[in-house]
């Protein structure tokens, strides 16, 4: 238990989980958001680690995390809209954009959050520059829109093989971890194509299949958004 | 504290020590001074700021960064001798990795990353698009652009690169990023390193 206890601290105090572009301010009802679908993926985790996509579990998780964030939507203090969904070529372009957010957001976690393993051009005060390119705002559906905010899940459910090697691994003092829960949620300033403000971790709470665990994996997402009424949760 | 809990305290210190990430420190590589890359006599002179990654994709390769290797880098290949690989081996017995030849041509190049990148790097997709002649680090040598998907990702990459063989070594400079955006954004850079090479 101790163990346990242990690693969980020293990994959260390693480890940052959000980030904001310097001298960013969103003031509350002054800009228009439009809330980009969501990426989500769910599968299981072979006990070699391998990803397994579940087409079930992902349905559920996009019912379940659609749901809690409609109602988040209230809560953000800015006029949040949903994307419409481009069609053909189009669609492909957002989903390499989502795809690229992706990289981005895991590049942060790995190149700035985690202190033991950041860039030395990224450990000056008060630096986060990291960007899309100013193409994004070229996206079919954003026009007039002041920012997109991104929203990628991607859960991997330790099977039971997993589960087992990892307590025999643990016995053997060697770390496997069984599944992955990792979430990122930024927002990109369209004028710019810049993140202004990101949200992103690599071991994420909530079990998006169930409205609870969505509800409570949106508000992880979501924490610290800029611009929020303070009396909002 | 009392005695009994030292034994989990101990195991818990050496659980630590285990799951923390090794990474050699990444270094900060200054603008406008010529610097040896990869171990070897290829040295380069950036005019920008670049960070060097603590993990070396290979023993006589090293990679640069602005914002990450997924979102760009310059890789440096410095002298691989004749029987040598690009990357450690993965697996030699069933899957070896293709080998540096002192009597390889130019042409040869691009087939070697591409065949090294699917062997080491798990690249299903990758088509080498346009292979031309061209001066690198004093020799002739040879310039070529690719694009590539990696297994897990839908994202397409670019890159390019300059290589020769001088002296029966092979001397390599690649350059990728994502195509949307971060591939226009620090080609320009990339290029003026590999225009800086020297042997």
């Amino acid at each position: 238990m101790v163990v346990w206890l242990l690693v969980g601290a020293s990994s959260a105090s390693a480890q940052e989980k959000s980030g904001v572009k310097p001298g960013f301010t969103l003031t509350p009802g002054s800009a228009h958001i439009v809330l980009i679908r969501p990426s989500i993926q769910v599968g299981a985790q072979s006990t070699a680690g391998m990803f397994e996509p579940n087409a079930d579990w992902t349905a559920q998780a996009r019912d379940a995390l659609g749901a809690a964030l409609r109602t988040a939507e209230r809560r953000l203090g800015n006029d949040v809209t949903d994307y419409v969904e481009p069609v053909g070529a189009d669609a492909a372009r957002l989903a390499e954009y989502q795809a690229l957010f992706d990289t981005v957001a895991a590049s942060v976690i790995e190149y700035q959050f985690f202190v033991g393993n950041r860039l030395p051009t990224k450990k000056r005060k008060d630096q986060f520059a990291w960007s899309l390119g100013p193409e994004v705002a070229t996206l079919p559906g954003l026009a007039g829109a002041d920012y997109a905010l991104f929203v990628s899940t991607e859960d991997h459910f330790g099977s039971t093989g997993r589960k087992v090697l990892q307590i025999f691994a643990a016995l053997a003092r060697v770390p496997v971890t069984a599944g992955v829960h990792r979430g990122f949620a930024g927002l990109v300033d369209l004028r710019t194509g810049d993140l202004v403000w990101l949200n992103a971790d690599w071991q994420m709470g909530g079990d998006v299949r169930d409205a609870a665990g969505a509800e409570k994996r949106v508000r992880q997402l979501l924490a610290g958004f800029p611009g929020k009424p303070a009396a909002a949760p | 504290m009392t005695l009994r809990r030292f034994p989990s305290i101990a195991l818990a210190a050496a659980a630590l020590a285990l799951a923390a990430p090794v990474h050699a420190a990444n270094t900060l590589i200054p603008a406008g001074q010529r610097i040896a890359v990869a171990g070897s006599v290829l040295t380069v002179q950036p005019d920008a700021e670049w960070n060097r990654l603590g993990v070396r994709p290979g023993r006589y390769a090293e990679r640069w960064t602005r914002d990450g290797d997924q979102l760009d880098a310059l890789t440096f290949y410095g002298g691989i001798a004749d029987g040598k690989t690009l990357f450690r081996e993965v697996n030699r017995k069933e899957r070896p990795l293709p080998r540096v030849a002192a009597t390889m041509l130019v042409t040869d190049i691009p087939i070697l990353l591409e065949n090294s990148y699917r062997v080491a790097r798990g690249i299903a997709a990758m088509t080498i698009e346009r292979v031309e002649p061209a001066r690198f680090a004093g020799s002739d040598g040879v310039h070529f652009t690719y694009s590539y998907i990696r297994l897990d990702e839908s994202l397409h990459r670019r890159g390019e690169a300059f290589g020769a063989i001088i002296r029966g070594r092979l001397y390599l400079i690649t350059y990728e990023a994502p195509a949307l955006y971060y591939y226009e954004r620090s080609a320009p850079t990339a290029r003026r390193v590999v225009d800086s090479a020297r042997v």
